[in-house]
């Protein structure tokens, strides 16, 4: 017998792209796990014998490291516009949120033979939401693990009540067109060139998303910041 | 934690891939941890933690077929087999928002989110340990209500402002809340208010104002939580708590909406839901709310019979009222208590009531022959039973009448109400099966809504009147006076402009009384009245 109640609901109902899209991620993000750990197991068994292979082992290392954070912006941004995504504000030390991402990315930075200095008071805490922050800062050293040339300087602290979480490379510093307005869109978006600037974006909208009284969240780009390179600030109230 | 004490710590990893485990397992090897174990889902899970208390469970939460992590946590919670200071931690591989949403009723430690690397695990966990240590003798004095020790630890540690004051500013609220220092729990959210708006010290002041006895200011820091925070479970769950106490229904029953609309999938808001629901008479709300708990409870620690029962007697209400609406239900129910069989063990008493409910499931559903032969099924298993609750004893009534056995109903009431005369409670019970109800409570309350509604009526407010008696209609469905009355004020409406939805209300009220009276009934003449003039006003309108 045909039941017209199961007919209905397989040829109408349109496909959940959420529910698509979330079980697609958690599937992508198991692997990709697997696979740095694999990465991880087989540097550690037969490290780099020259060069070439320490350059092969440090594109391995960023790509995976790129995959993962376009997942999480990919995610964000989705919800952001389909769920009503809410910020969760909540009192976070700041040096576990920076030091968590630096962590995360610890392979990376050796490989590229990168050298890291943090600069953030241990106590030091700040309310905001941790996840969102985290996948912006994640993403701003993925980046910039690419275009600086040995060193990066992390550092946080707070200025005139707000929290300035920087980041500044000695590479050569951000195109013009991004210093005037980091966060639109269409002034970055080059498919060809691989470049989408949705970082920048998904930065702006997360640290916009951030209010306390009658203050935002923002963020900034400069030149010439303390070790001669870009300087990438993200600003919260 | 000193990394030397890693080596003592017994851990769990709960994962349903295989390389998952295997690598997991690695990194804490890495970082010192001997005692490792692992299990594939949550029954694995449940069964370890059984047997053997952990001190750090890692827990991935989609388990694949089964439970998800975080009904391991619930599980683990209340049965008791998880140690109260050991640290549960929940792995995704998305953000853990909807996660987050989902899993208020029991909060893990902490989240992780894939991909894991082995230095991230380490410092997380060497901070989530620190953090244990430090805050585990105020944990303890707690538990133990030794309350001066664990409030001079908490007043040390916001002094010293270091990491923890934030934590120690909520237990020392706590604290305060429990032993009856209201105004110092006052003082101590206000002096975090002061320096930020955070939600935690907002419910907290909801908290002390309702403690205190006020509810307006409490209702306010609650609103105040709301607009800023919607997402705030802690303040729909105070602000029921509230409506509950006072009590009040209807805005209970919009609280729990709202909040389930928010976190779906909290299986006991949605149960609270299906409950309150079913007192306001709105069966389809209380439906698709027990629907929801039947679903969420296939795995869960809080499934629960009344859950399965709750759905059916809901579609049940809802079909006496609206078989369109009931009928995509009425399947799902019939289904549902199909696997009662295998989900629950039951006395006689409760198999005797779920053959009584599938009965009429079956016989709304128009398989005539199967809901006469469980009806018989029940009768005989109950003829072994002394005496059945008087809410079974309300399914069979309606039993009888779903497989149109009339009379039977008809005898069976009168000798109910001969039975609980004078006993107040069970006659508001059987007020639903009646035409008219027999406990003093709803008598005084139909003739009171029956006289505003006339009152209305004769001041020529119509759709007033109309309102009234539909609420009416809500709590007392079989009374023919209350429905005959609706149609009139439909009536005179329709005489001064007619308007299609009232037209439709109109005819659909008067073929529902047609259902149900006879012709012996002393209104069938005015029913019959009612009828024509309706009649007429339609044909005017066509032509």
């Amino acid at each position: 017998m045909i039941d017209d109640n199961d007919m209905t609901s397989a040829k109408d109902t349109p496909l959940d792209f959420a529910f698509v899209l979330a079980s697609s991620v958690h599937d992508m993000k198991n692997s990709l796990g697997m696979l740095l750990n694999t990465l991880a197991t087989m540097m550690e068994k037969s490290p780099p014998q020259d060069a070439e292979q320490t350059r092969t082992y440090a594109v391995l290392e960023y790509e995976a490291a790129r995959i993962n954070s376009e997942l999480v912006q990919l995610l964000s941004l989705y919800r952001m516009q389909h769920e009503h995504l809410l910020v969760q504000i909540d009192e976070h030390h700041v040096i576990d949120v920076l030091e968590e991402q630096l962590a995360r990315n610890d392979m990376l930075f050796r490989t590229r033979g990168i050298h890291l200095q943090l600069d953030c008071d241990e106590d030091l805490s700040w309310y905001f939401d941790g996840e969102l922050i985290g996948g912006v800062i994640n993403n701003i050293l993925v980046n910039c693990a690419r275009y600086c040339r040995s060193t990066l300087l992390v550092s946080a602290k707070i200025i005139d009540n707000k929290l300035c979480i920087a980041i500044a490379d000695d590479g050569q510093g951000y195109p013009a067109s991004m210093l005037a307005a980091p966060h639109e869109i269409n002034a970055g978006v080059s498919f060809s060139s691989g470049s989408t600037n949705l970082g920048l974006l998904f930065a702006h909208r997360v640290a916009a998303l951030h209010r306390s009284r009658e203050q935002q969240g923002y963020i900034q780009l400069a030149n010439q910041g303390p070790l001669g390179g870009g300087v990438f600030q993200l600003w919260l109230p | 934690m000193a990394e030397a004490e890693y080596h003592k710590l017994h851990a769990l990893i709960v994962d349903d891939f295989d390389s998952f485990r295997v690598t997991v397992s690695n990194m804490l090897q890495d970082i010192g941890i001997q005692f490792i174990d692992s299990a594939v889902n949550g029954a694995d899970a449940l069964r370890h933690c059984k047997n053997k208390s952990y001190d750090l469970i890692l827990c991935d939460h989609n388990l694949g077929k089964g439970k998800t992590g975080q009904q391991v946590l619930e599980d683990l919670r209340e049965n008791g087999h998880l140690n109260r200071y050991a640290l549960f931690v929940l792995i995704s591989a998305e953000s853990s928002k909807s996660i987050i949403m989902a899993a208020y009723d029991y909060e893990p430690d902490a989240y992780l989110t894939k991909p894991i690397t082995t230095k991230a695990l380490q410092q997380r966990l060497g901070r989530l340990f620190a953090q244990r240590a430090r805050m585990l003798p105020i944990m303890q004095a707690m538990d133990d209500e030794r309350w001066e020790i664990a409030e001079a630890l908490c007043l040390r540690e916001i002094k010293d402002s270091g990491r923890y004051a934030n934590q120690c500013q909520k237990f020392l609220g706590q604290l305060y809340i429990l032993t009856g220092h209201y105004e110092k729990a006052e003082t101590v959210y206000r002096d975090v208010l002061d320096v930020r708006q955070l939600d935690w010290a907002q419910v907290g002041m909801a908290r002390v104002k309702k403690l205190q006895g006020d509810l307006v200011s409490a209702q306010q820091w609650l609103e105040d939580v709301m607009s800023t925070n919607p997402l705030c479970m802690k303040a729909y769950d105070l602000q029921a708590e509230i409506y509950r106490e006072q009590p009040l229904h209807k805005r209970l029953q919009d609280v729990l909406q709202q909040a389930v609309e928010i976190s779906p999938l909290s299986i006991l808001r949605q149960q609270q839901l299906g409950d309150i629901a079913m007192m306001n008479n709105d069966a389809e709300t209380a439906a698709n709310a027990y629907r929801r708990t039947v679903r969420l409870g296939e795995n869960s620690y809080y499934d629960r019979l009344e859950n399965h029962t709750g759905f059916a007697r809901a579609t049940l209400a809802l079909f006496r009222e609206d078989k369109i609406l009931a009928k995509p239900l009425l399947r799902e129910a019939l289904k549902t208590m199909a696997e009662l069989e295998q989900r629950f063990s039951k006395t006689p008493e409760e198999k005797v009531e779920t053959q009584l409910i599938e009965s009429q499931l079956l016989a709304s559903n128009g398989e005539a022959k199967k809901a006469e032969e469980l009806l018989q099924n029940a009768r005989n298993l109950s003829a072994n039973i002394e005496a059945l609750p008087i809410d079974t004893e309300v399914e069979l009534v309606r039993a009888y009448t779903a497989t149109g056995q009339k009379n039977m109903a008809d005898e069976l009431t009168r000798s109910l109400l001969e039975r609980y005369k004078g006993s107040e409670r069970d006659l508001e019970k059987l007020d639903a099966l009646l035409e008219e109800p027999a406990s003093e409570k709803n008598r005084s309350l139909v003739a009171s809504i029956n006289k505003k509604g006339i009152a209305c009526y004769e001041s020529q407010d119509y759709d007033a009147a109309i309102q009234c008696f539909k609420d009416a209609l809500q709590t007392f469905p079989n009374h023919i006076g209350i429905r005959l009355n609706l149609v009139q004020a439909l009536v005179d409406k329709l005489k001064l402009d007619v308007d299609a939805a009232s037209m439709d209300l109109a005819i659909d009220t008067l073929a529902q009384i047609d259902d149900k009276i006879v012709p012996t009934h002393d209104q069938y003449r005015r029913f019959r009245q009612l009828q024509d003039m309706l009649r007429n006003l339609d044909n005017n309108r066509r032509r």
